[in-house]
């Protein structure tokens, strides 16, 4: 059985072969290029120019790693697989505790804790423009990030998400006020660690992920098997 | 032992995907189908779903941006 593959494949390889260029000297002026706009930019500013990087380094992780947030979602209904949804919750779990350990910080110095503004309630605007949006990026082949990445990497169908991803936002931007005044500000708004203390917050976060996760995971095995 | 091309150039993320899962039915055991995409995406998850579905799977890049995945109709 090996045999046959190999025989295949190796008739194909020289059937096809054609010269491939060489990138490496493209990859490493790239990298030139990102360093020098980050020297650039931080005549500017140094948040800037860290952003700039940060940014450059999590674009590479996520091509390289194909992460993907749509497919996270689509892939459980499409294929029964779970690993990039299992993915997810890891980096959700990941995240929860850096975020929390970030917040706790300001709050034990007495300073401002930064991102409250993000603390909103939860409307009937975020769930439907939530399953909108759900829909909209499995036709588009990509979310937020995923679009850029895909832009980057030369996919011309994403460049036209990209376009109404732009329009969109600025849209929703210019109409935030009216969306907050009649939908957003009318219900309660819960932080978590005002409820059940930051210990408490952390621990209840994990354990739902840790339970999502669990559930993919079982998903995974029960669909695999009905094939 | 057939061999089967399916052409997958230039679709969008789940469609070479869906496209091989329902050529490799159509296909007898011991054929091989040889999907063609130049989607990243499609590199990753249409291997991933096949060795799950326990074919024999084998990549090849056959450009910059372009790949060939044989997949082996064992059972």
């Amino acid at each position: 059985m090996a045999e046959q593959t190999n025989a295949a494949s190796s008739r194909r390889a020289s059937a096809n072969r054609k010269p491939k260029k060489n990138q490496i000297p493209f990859g490493f002026l790239t990298v030139a290029l990102i360093g020098v706009i980050a020297v650039l930019l931080n005549l500017k500013s140094s948040n800037v120019a860290f952003f700039w990087l940060t940014g450059s380094a999590f674009g590479f992780i996520l091509q390289k790693g194909r992460f993907c947030f749509t497919a996270s979602l689509r892939d459980p209904l499409l294929t029964g697989s779970t690993s990039v949804t299992r993915a997810v919750v890891v980096a959700f779990a990941i995240t929860t505790i850096g975020f929390t350990a970030i917040k706790y910080g300001y709050s034990a110095a007495g300073l401002p804790i930064p991102g409250m503004s993000y603390v909103v309630p939860i409307s009937l605007a975020t769930l439907i423009g939530a399953f909108v949006f759900g829909i909209g990026m499995v036709i588009a082949g990509g979310c937020a990030s995923g679009t850029l990445m895909r832009v980057g990497e030369g996919f011309v169908m994403n460049l036209l998400a990209f376009v109404f991803f732009i329009v969109g936002s600025l849209w929703g931007a210019h109409d935030f006020g009216w969306w907050k005044q009649v939908f957003i500000s009318k219900g309660p708004s819960i932080f978590l660690p005002d409820v059940f203390g930051w210990m408490g917050a952390v621990l209840l976060q994990l354990v739902v992920l840790l339970a999502i996760y669990i559930f993919a995971e079982q998903y995974e095995k029960k669909r695999g098997t009905s094939h | 032992m057939k061999e089967v091309m399916l052409d997958c150039f230039g679709e969008a993320c789940p469609i070479p995907l869906v496209k091989a899962q329902n050529k490799i039915a159509e296909l007898a055991i011991g054929d091989v189908l040889i999907v063609q995409i130049d989607h990243s995406c499609a590199m990753k998850n249409v291997p991933e779903w096949a060795r799950k579905e326990g074919y024999n799977v084998e990549v090849e890049e056959v450009d910059d941006g372009e790949w060939e995945v044989l997949i082996e109709k064992t059972k």
